[in-house]
């Protein structure tokens, strides 16, 4: 026996300081109170047949002050907590790794692999020693840590009762990385993964196995899961058509995951009713892809479904993909020119565009506008529009400031992957004369020639704003086939429906989902209901999502809806859930984690204090009822 | 006036007197009244006022007969009893006197304890029976005791005495400590007149309380023993660790009070008080124990019925 609390030096002065004070208060007590009697002759001669007890009560009197030392006694070994030598020992740290990935929804164990792993960890939890601390880590896209690095086995089952499944892929090398990084200055650190080891394929777990690096922490590995018999919609994804935005295409990917062919029922719903049903027979391990073209209709949720026969399916959660088309409206465009031509006849070209010109110092029409052009003028910026394109602006108003004067120069740089400048080749552009920008913090060259920028994108007050340096006509720019896309993909830029629009989201990514006006701060509601305050940044909420389904953003003073979208598993390699038995970690094959050496825990002081109170409570009784007074 | 008259609260001689009045007021006084008649009819034909005494003398009520010595007066030598028997023997006759009654009270501290009604119901007792005596022309006196006799009432007789019997009552101040025998021996070496001599006690006396009882029956007075007795004293309440100390001697004692330690007490509590009954019993002294509790006119009446004190 030992003590794993104060130290026995420390304790012994507690007890001489504790046991003198209840010394002082024992002879305190020993004072009696003074009560006249009219003859004490009386009580001589009844005292006199009592002093065959006297003995009996001074050793009671001796009884009661030892009766309360060894009441202090006990507490002062409750505070050095008394445990047994072999849970003196230096405590294990261990980091319960326990994957909450899409895989382990699969039900191959009843109920589901999640159920199992909580389970196996809890049997872990119940089994530590007294010396031991375990913290919960929930593996998911990114680990969360659902408990401290605690002892108390309440904290860490709750924890564990805490974890729950998403729709992501496990990130095994964060996971590590994080619990590595827990234990890092602490002695004999296991690090215990508890999942299906489903986390990639052969190549990616040898590599990452050299790559991560446990600073001597222990790798164990609690396997979960039978079987890996999986179908899945691996892709899904809907666009409306770049030339005839009333129609759309979807495309969808069935892959057949096992060993043996598959035959699969595949429905495809929109906005809950089943629009097209599908026989589709797969091969073994073949991915299907599947388009339905030239699509039109008011459907806005698109829900695509498989079914496939018993045993053949084992992870329900990615036989459901869900894509969202944005309604089609018209955007009110707002053109300040004194007169051009080739942007009058650009903005022709799209019937969904709802134009209203002005010339420039004219007052604004009434109502909102979703994008303004500004073609030479640049007045103050409006509440009332979202958006604007400068073509050359001037000096003065202009929402970046001018740099220098340029003439004959074009574009040597141009951001390729900007949706302004999609399907569009901006090197052979020839430019008589314009200015180039000097850009501030935040804003986004998009096209610069070697002596500036030229085109610059950005946000002013919540506004977000094109600017080119100079005057379209100035160059054979309006000659191209790329004018009309410039502007065109410009207004789809500004008011989110640009032929790149992304249908659905993948989980366990950062989203930025664009949110009209200029809120900080939106609303989004979950598919399991949950809500969250979503901070927006640039125009965009951030948010990192791990549930597949439908989404909705809401925002403003009256929280209006602001918007929807979909997001979705769609990723092959957690579909592949085939359970290792298995892993090999920085090198070394991860160990089961051993009961047997953990010795029960023996919480000594809990009983000591029971004692204390157990005696208490006798003394107190026997007091009142004058046994031992 | 004194100079300690100046400082003496002027309300301190009306406190006394309102005492004294709530003592033996008037309907204490109307009961004595009432217990003097009740006394008459209970000793009817032999309350008198003249007292046959023991002491043979020049009475008429013949006694007994002794033999002649030489001295005697010839006139009493009973000449029919020489002629039937031959022998000189000498007529001897009751010699008729009043009788002397001695008050004793206990004035000790053990008299006043708790809330005094043992000192009380002693001077309303030794008032009642002093009324009873003046009332029969007997000779009244009352003395203060403690360790010796603190106080004395001069010898008096006739009812209308009475106030005088209860003014010195009312004075009559306690304090000090008990010792019977000592207060006793001075008691006698005062009055040489002997007769019915009743002590008011509670007979708390650490020296033991036959002494005194002793003292006066070995100097030819006859002791009357009324035992004031407060039976809250038999069961105090009392619990836990306690220091007793005795209110006259002032000796300490440490005791752990319990239930069973009461019993105890209430048990030698009455010991004490049958050690002194029997006591008295075996030496013929009439012995009588006057409860507190116990109404006064109801208690002067027992004591009455018990005989012995009137005769």
């Amino acid at each position: 026996m030992g003590f794993a609390g104060l130290p026995l030096g420390t304790l012994l002065g507690i007890f001489g300081a504790a046991a003198a004070l209840v010394a002082v208060f024992y002879i305190l007590k020993l004072r009696r109170r003074a009560v006249p009697v009219p003859f004490s002759r009386i009580w001589d001669s009844v005292l006199r047949d009592k002093q065959a007890t006297e003995l009996f009560s001074k050793l009671r009197r001796v009884l009661s002050l030892l009766l309360q030392l060894a009441l202090l006694a006990l507490m002062v070994l409750a505070l050095g907590d008394p445990k047994p030598k072999e849970d003196l020992r230096v405590g294990r740290h261990l980091v319960l790794l326990v994957d909450a990935s899409a895989s382990m929804k699969a039900v191959d164990v009843k109920p589901n692999r999640l159920a199992q792993a909580k389970a196996e960890a809890t049997k872990i939890v119940r089994s530590m020693g007294a010396s031991d601390r375990a913290i919960v880590v929930q593996m998911g896209s990114v680990p969360t840590p659902r408990s401290s690095m605690s002892a108390d086995q309440t904290e860490l089952l709750q924890a564990i009762a805490q974890v729950t499944a998403s729709d992501t892929r496990a990130d095994l090398e964060a996971g590590l990385s994080f619990g590595r990084d827990s234990l890092r200055g602490l002695p004999h650190g296991e690090l215990v993964v508890i999942g299906d080891g489903a986390y990639g394929d052969a190549s990616h777990l040898s590599e990452l196995s050299q790559r991560v690096n446990l600073e001597g922490a222990e790798p164990r590995f609690v396997p979960i899961g039978k079987s890996g018999k999986n179908l899945s919609i691996s892709e899904f994804s809907v666009r409306r058509y770049p030339l005839d935005k009333s129609r759309y295409e979807v495309m969808l990917e069935v892959a057949n995951l096992n060993d043996t062919p598959a035959d699969v029922e595949l429905e495809l719903s929109g906005d809950g009713v089943v629009v097209d049903v599908t026989r589709l027979k797969l091969g073994p391990n073949e991915r299907l892809p599947r388009y339905y073209q030239d699509l039109a209709g008011a459907s806005r949720t698109l829900t695509a479904r498989i079914k496939a026969a018993p045993g053949s399916d084992d992870l329900p959660a990615d036989d459901v993909a869900y894509a969202l088309l944005p309604e089609r409206r018209r955007a009110r465009i707002l053109l300040v020119t004194a007169g051009n031509t080739y942007l009058e006849a650009t903005l022709l070209l799209d019937e969904y565009l709802d134009v209203a010109q002005i010339a420039p110092g004219a007052p604004l029409p009434e109502g909102k506008f979703d994008v303004a052009i500004f073609d030479g003028v640049a007045p103050p910026p409006s509440e009332r529009i979202a958006a604007a394109l400068y073509l050359n602006p001037p000096a003065d108003g202009s929402p970046v400031p001018l740099g220098a004067a340029l003439e004959d120069f074009g574009f040597d740089t141009w951001e390729r992957k900007s949706p302004v400048l999609r399907f569009m080749s901006m090197g052979d552009i020839q430019v008589a004369k314009g200015h180039a920008f000097k850009p501030i913090n935040g804003d986004k060259v998009l096209g610069a020639s070697d002596h500036g920028a030229i085109l610059v994108g950005g946000a002013r007050a919540g506004h977000r704003f094109v600017a080119l340096g100079f005057d379209p006509r100035d160059s054979d720019l309006v000659l191209r086939i790329a004018w009309p896309l410039f502007v065109l993909n410009t207004i789809n830029a500004f008011v989110e429906e640009d032929t790149g629009y992304v249908s659905s989201f993948r989980t366990g990514d950062v989203w930025h989902i664009a949110v009209p006006g200029s809120l900080s701060t939106v609303t989004l509601l979950e598919p399991g209901g949950a809500k969250h305050a979503v901070p927006v940044s640039d125009g965009r909420a951030v948010f990192r999502g791990e549930l597949a389904g439908f989404y909705k953003l809401s925002g403003g003073a009256d929280d209006a809806p602001l918007g929807e979208f979909a997001a979705n598993l769609s990723d092959l390699d957690e579909s592949r859930i085939a359970p290792q038995k298995e892993l090999v970690l920085a090198g070394k094959k991860a160990s089961a984690v051993s009961v047997a050496q953990v010795s029960l825990r023996s919480e000594v002081w809990i009983y000591l204090l029971l004692a204390v109170i157990g005696i208490s409570l006798i003394e107190w009784v026997t007091y009142h009822r004058r046994v031992t007074v | 006036m004194g100079l300690l008259e100046l400082f003496r609260p002027k309300n301190a001689p009306r406190r006394a007197e309102a005492r004294r009045a709530q003592l033996f007021d008037d309907d204490f006084q109307k009961k004595l009244e009432s217990l003097s008649i009740v006394s008459r009819r209970v000793f009817a034909g032999r309350m008198r006022a003249e007292r046959r005494s023991k002491k043979k003398g020049s009475g008429v009520e013949f006694a007994d007969h002794r033999d002649y010595a030489p001295g005697d007066d010839f006139r009493s030598v009973d000449w029919s009893v020489y002629q039937r028997f031959g022998k000189l023997l000498v007529r001897l006759y009751e010699e008729e006197e009043d009788l002397s009654i001695y008050f004793i009270v206990d004035s000790s501290s053990s008299m006043t304890f708790g809330d005094g009604k043992k000192f009380d119901q002693a001077r309303r007792l030794a008032a009642a029976l002093a009324y009873v005596g003046l009332a029969n022309l007997d000779r009244v006196t009352i003395v203060g005791a403690t360790d010796s006799v603190i106080s004395r009432m001069p010898t008096t007789r006739g009812k209308g005495r009475i106030f005088k019997v209860f003014e010195f009552l009312s004075e009559l101040a306690p304090g000090g400590t008990t010792d019977l025998g000592d207060a006793m021996k001075m008691f006698v070496a005062q009055h040489k007149r002997r007769g019915l001599a009743v002590l008011i006690s509670d007979l708390y006396d650490p020296a033991g309380f036959e002494r005194g009882i002793n003292t006066l029956r070995f100097n030819k007075f006859e002791p009357f023993v009324l035992h004031v007795v407060d039976q809250k004293e038999a069961r105090p309440e009392l619990k836990g660790d306690v220091r007793l100390y005795d209110c006259e001697t002032g000796e300490e004692r440490e005791v752990t009070v319990t239930d069973s330690l009461l019993d105890d007490m209430a048990r030698a509590f009455d010991d004490y008080q049958k050690s002194i009954e029997r006591f008295c019993t075996s030496r013929q002294v009439p012995y009588f124990a006057a409860d507190v509790g116990i109404p006064f006119d109801e208690l002067v009446l027992r004591v009455f019925r018990r005989g012995g004190f009137l005769r």
